[in-house]
């Protein structure tokens, strides 16, 4: 075999190995808010394990999502996961981040999803409904609240850490 | 939901509201280098398609693990090849199948399939890191999960 061929094939061998599946399998769609929101210029910014999201002067009342990257390393390969979070500004001007995952079963959930409920976030799979402030609707199949993102605001950047479930009071 | 260990345990409980089945469909062949190349990188884009509706939509959809064909097959045979495949392996579990596929082959058999093909116009991606892929993925995605809804 050829140095040359040699090369290539040892190329895409570290291409298959080291993007593996995982790229962007989660990058996100549908809300017409979502949007890839890291600025080249913070991407490389993080404090601990927190992310720097977005940059708090464009947060509004309304939520809105917000996606990022982490690289999740296994034990075959290192891949790029997207991570998503719905965030906004409450009445008293404090910052609350959302994860978008249903607590039924998985789905994403978006705000404004149901034009019955244009005030609540909304899960297609099977009509999960939440409130603004993350809580579940009774009676519709969700049991818990949206979990919540540790959250800190640096330098005018929001960072987001690992979503938490909330206590249940 | 999809075919792995701990996702299986949650489907086992949570069949119910599991209705829809989501089967990748990738030809094979390796007859010629160029026309290899590109179906290899079809099947890749058709799989990250696939994993990115599913973690969107986990709660409702299972995601097979997907059908693999010669790409020089007989359609007529291969259609009913896949259904008895389908039909074997699922039962009769999910009231929604939906195929996804990037080979308009399965256009003209279509209507012979148990279940709803989602053929997707074959896309140039070749960086799947790149922005670009990622903004033509979430535009594919957006018009197959509005697809999917409407059956929903
Ligand atoms: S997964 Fe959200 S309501 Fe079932």
């Amino acid at each position: 075999m050829s140095e040359k061929k040699q090369q290539v094939s040892r190329r895409q061998f570290l291409n298959y190995t080291l993007t593996g599946v995982g790229g962007f399998m989660a990058a996100g769609m549908l809300a017409p808010m979502v949007r890839f929101a890291i600025d080249p210029v913070l991407q490389a910014s993080a404090i601990g394990d927190m992310k720097a999201v977005v940059e708090v002067s464009e947060i509004t009342t309304e939520p809105q999502r917000f996606d990022w990257t982490i690289e999740q390393v296994d034990a075959w390969y290192t891949s790029e996961v997207t991570k998503s979070a719905w965030v906004y500004k409450d009445d008293n001007d404090n910052i609350v981040a959302l994860s978008p995952v249903c607590k039924h079963l998985g789905c994403q959930v978006n705000w404004a999803g149901d034009d019955a409920h244009p005030d609540q976030f909304y899960c297609p799979c099977h009509d999960g409904r939440y409130y603004k402030d993350g809580m579940n609707v009774p009676d519709t199949p969700p049991n818990a609240g949206l979990d919540i993102y540790e959250h800190e605001v640096r330098d005018g950047t929001l960072f987001l850490g690992n979503a938490m479930p909330r206590e249940e009071v | 939901m999809k075919w792995e260990k701990e996702a299986v345990k949650v489907y086992e409980e949570a069949k119910e509201y599991v209705d829809t089945l989501c089967v990748p469909l990738s030809p094979i062949s390796l007859k010629n280098a160029e026309i290899a190349s590109r179906l290899a990188n079809q099947n890749k884009s058709i799989h990250i398609l696939a994993n990115e509706l599913e973690r969107q939509y986990m709660g409702r959809i299972f995601l097979s693990p997907g059908y693999i064909y010669s790409q020089s097959s007989n359609f007529e045979e291969e259609v009913s090849k896949l259904n008895q495949w389908v039909k074997a392996i699922y039962q009769k579990e999910f009231p929604h199948i939906f195929y996804l596929t990037y080979d308009v082959k399965w256009k003209k058999v279509e209507s012979y399939l148990d279940g709803t093909l989602i053929w997707i116009p074959a896309s140039k991606i070749e960086d799947y890191q790149s922005r670009q892929a990622k903004e033509e993925i979430q535009n594919q995605m957006h018009q197959i999960s509005e697809l999917i809804r409407t059956f929903w």
